[in-house]
């Protein structure tokens, strides 16, 4: 899968389960902040995040050290999953 | 305990308008659910409630995560908060009790689908976190501001009854001015097929919806729709239940305990085919009494109620004067719970 | 606030993963001994394994209704409220002839999720039924009444964390306000596959043997028990000569209001709901002899707790007796309300196991070995899922 792709599985997946249901893929900006300002997402968000993105990219999260550096924008999440499923 | 607003949405549509409407006809919009055997689909009639209402009072961004119970209950609130005249008013005195037989039933198994669709590591941490029975507590506090005490109670019939003793509780001891009480249960296929498994009374409709009010001091002079006068919750152990000659008793007509328990020359209404049976019952039958009583009238008990046991039964719209209402449950375990609602 | 009476406890029943009687669970407590492992009676596909507080030995009661036997919790219950009743010295005949109420707390006992029946169900099998009968006879504080014949108001509390100490502080005013004689409060829960996966979800169970308050704390193990304290009326128990075991002075409850699952960063309704306790019985902060705190050993609820203690109770010895139990969710409060009146009665609390580094975030430290008490009043406080806060104030007099 390219980046490209992870990007837009990945917005949907944001969109769809995150029940984000006002927004399309279009409108979440790359390097927006997904929590806090941006995109709004909280806590809870984030550990549902975490099952979703081991469920749907076979990529897992350890903790939540790890998950607030993957987290920071849809950019960086996707970048995390790519050299995830490379390695 | 002085009832200064009520708010409901269930099978007959949305707020006390829409309940007055309901009772006047005398039934309710009867909708068909499917529920799955293993010999194919069976079809069941339910009274459902739909929460889109509650757009009006909170953004849909903020409810994106709560589910269909939380939303009714959220619904009802706001209706009863907007009735009392008190949709912006300050919420720090403020405590609330919710009331529910089942909790969020839907959202329960949605977490075991997450489990076992997927495997446990893949369990929905969403979907747990709603799943437990105060979440609609939880998000009512958080959407309303209310920072007083919150108390969920869950006990079957007797759920509504035992969360009106927190309430005066929290009067009482002057931890709260005001409290914001109700009553919350939802359909769910498993229960449409669990009812199909166990029979109950073969004419009752499953039903959803949640029913909440306001309530004050005994201190308000006037309250629009009465006071509570006074509740009895326990066990009767064979005794019969003592209630006012001169009140009407709302009850569930098919249930033969009611006829064993009940004073044989009782007056007796059953509103059951308006808002379905389900646990938290009793809050629609507080709200229809606190609706007589504002109104000065007593509604006709609507004719789908059959009356296998003979009671007393209203059954055509009268110029009574009724000055009290006792909304009476009984189980088969001998548990029971008279709640009165009177003028003063 | 109007001040409140005392209300007297005249019994304690106990059973949890560190004794199945009071006696055995303060004895764990003192020795400092803990006995955490992965669960026994559900497997679990997760690639690691959490420890939890499973209680191993057989539940006493087996209640029967309808041919069915009554789910754990429930049994639990049962159990607790009998060991109570027998330590406040009533005969069970002797309360039928009272007043007497049940007020109990809980989370799995009143939740619909038989895994095994909805397996089945999906299956579009018959499902055998049980599970649902099990379920609809099964209400923790009518199973309570039923066994012990009891007539007074019956009330089970679903504020999740927080539900046992909201049940004793429910109860007790049940006894001033003259509506009951006698009220058997408490909490029970027992251990199962939905929570157990339903907190992994979260990210907050630990992994290891939890931690309370420590700096490197990874979050909560479960547990599983209950608790039952037999709270009654002065004139009740004088009547029957029965001298009181502790006493109910007051109790706080207030909300956060801000999240579903996390607590307010400041504490705000931690700290009103001690606030509100302490006005209740007309006490003040000086005169806390020590807090059974919450401590679940999340990163967040320890932070937050720990703040508001030494904001409000600032030098006030505090523990976490979850290092033994486990988080017992709907039976925690009850239980620490438990090992509270125990140790008041014994003047001394056990060590907060677990805890073994100071975390430099976290302004003080709790108890590090068992440490003697004085003073004649204690906190048990818990914070619940939804944001509630509940406290509860005992003291050895009740003048």
């Amino acid at each position: 899968m390219s980046r490209g792709e992870i990007k837009e599985k990945l917005k949907r997946m944001i969109i769809e389960e995150l029940n984000l249901e006002d927004l399309t893929p279009d409108e979440i900006d790359d390097d927006a902040p997904l929590f806090g300002e941006g995109l709004g997402l909280d806590s809870l968000d984030a550990v549902e995040l975490v099952v979703l993105v081991q469920k749907h990219f076979g990529v897992e999260i350890k903790d939540m050290d790890e998950g607030r550096q993957a987290f920071q924008s849809a950019h960086i999440l996707a970048s995390f999953i790519e050299e995830r499923l490379a390695a | 305990m002085a009832i200064i607003g009520v708010g409901v949405v269930g099978g007959f549509g949305c707020g006390m308008t829409d309940l007055a409407g309901a009772l006047t006809q005398g039934g309710a919009a009867v909708k068909t659910v499917s529920v799955k055997t293993s010999k194919g689909m069976v079809s069941q009639p339910a009274l459902l409630a739909d929460p889109s209402s509650l757009e009006r009072f909170v953004p849909k961004r903020a409810v994106r995560r709560i589910d269909h119970f939380s939303r009714l209950a959220l619904l009802a609130a706001h209706l009863a908060l907007e009735d009392a005249g008190k949709l912006h008013a300050e919420r720090q005195k403020m405590g609330l009790v919710v009331a529910t037989g089942y909790g969020a039933t839907r959202t329960t198994f949605a977490f075991l689908d997450s489990v076992i669709n997927d495997g446990d590591p893949y369990a929905s941490p969403t979907l747990f976190s709603n799943s437990v029975h105060n979440a609609a507590a939880g998000h009512l506090s958080i959407l309303l501001g209310v920072t007083g005490p919150c108390l969920t109670v869950s006990q079957f019939d007797m759920s509504v009854a035992s969360s009106l003793l927190s309430a005066w509780q929290w009067l009482d001891e002057e931890r709260a001015d005001t409290v914001l009480l109700g009553g919350v249960d939802e359909y769910c296929e498993v229960l449409g097929y669990c009812r199909h498994r166990l029979p109950g009374c073969q004419s009752a409709v499953i039903g959803e919806g949640a029913a909440f009010f306001v309530l004050s001091r005994d201190a308000e002079t006037s309250p629009p729709y009465g006071f509570i006068s006074d509740l009895q919750i326990g066990n009767h152990w064979g005794r019969e239940l003592s209630t006012p000659h001169d009140a009407l008793l709302l009850l569930d007509a098919c249930s033969s305990e009611y006829r064993q328990y009940i004073r044989g020359d009782s007056r007796v209404a059953s509103y059951s085919p308006i808002y379905g049976s389900l646990p938290v019952g009793m809050a629609f039958d507080m709200a229809i009494a606190s609706l007589s009583l504002k109104e000065g009238k007593v509604f006709p008990s609507p004719k789908a109620v059959g009356n296998p046991f003979r009671l007393n039964i209203i059954e055509q719209e009268q110029d009574l004067i009724i000055p009290q209402f006792c909304c009476v449950k009984l189980t088969e375990n001998g548990q029971f719970a008279v709640v009165t609602l009177a003028r003063r | 606030m109007k001040r409140a009476a005392p209300v007297p406890i005249t019994g304690v029943g106990c059973l949890c993963a560190a004794g199945m009687n009071l006696q055995q669970c303060m004895d764990s407590l003192f020795r400092g001994t803990r006995h955490a492992a992965p669960p026994t009676r559900f497997e679990t596909s997760h690639p690691v394994n959490y420890p939890v507080f499973e209680v191993h030995a057989d539940i006493p009661t087996t209640a029967l209704h309808h041919g069915v036997e009554l789910g754990r919790t429930s049994r639990l219950a049962v159990a607790a409220a009998i060991q109570a009743v027998q330590d406040a010295r009533w005969i069970p005949e002797q309360l039928r002839s009272r007043r007497v109420g049940v007020c109990m707390g809980t989370t799995v006992g009143s939740a619909m999720n038989s895994e095994e029946f909805y397996r089945q169900y999906r299956q579009a099998e018959d499902p055998d039924m049980d599970p649902v009968i099990r379920f609809l006879a099964g209400n923790p504080a009518t199973a309570v009444a039923r066994e012990l014949g009891l007539t007074g108001p019956c009330q089970t509390v679903v504020n999740a964390c927080s539900s046992g100490t909201d049940a004793v502080g429910l109860g007790a005013f049940w006894i001033r306000s003259g509506i009951c004689d006698v009220v058997i409060a408490g909490g029970a829960d027992e251990l199962c596959r939905v929570t157990y996966n339903g907190f992994i979800s979260l990210m907050i169970s630990d992994d290891s043997p939890c931690r309370p308050f420590d700096r490197d704390r990874k979050g909560l193990n479960l547990g599983e028990g209950a608790a039952v304290l037999v709270l009654e009326s002065d004139q009740t128990s004088q009547a029957r000569m029965k001298k009181a075991r502790s006493f109910v002075l007051g109790y706080g409850s207030a909300s956060d209001a801000y999240h579903l699952t996390a607590p307010r960063p400041d504490g705000s309704g931690l700290r009103r709901a001690i606030s509100e306790a302490l006005n209740h019985c007309g006490r003040s902060a000086e005169e806390v002899a020590f807090v059974n705190a919450h401590g679940t050993g999340t990163p967040d609820n320890d932070r937050v707790e720990c703040r508001i203690l030494q904001e409000v109770l600032p030098g006030v010895p505090f523990f976490s007796t979850k290092g033994y139990t486990g988080h017992a969710l709907g039976a925690a409060g009850a239980l620490e309300a438990a090992f509270t009146v125990a140790c008041l009665e014994q003047g001394r609390i056990p060590q907060s196991v677990g805890f073994a580094t100071k975390d430099p975030e976290l302004p003080a430290c709790p108890v590090k070995h068992p440490t003697t008490v004085t003073g004649d009043i204690a906190i048990s406080e818990s914070l619940a899922f939804g944001g509630q806060n509940a406290v509860v104030i005992f003291g050895k007099e009740g003048a």
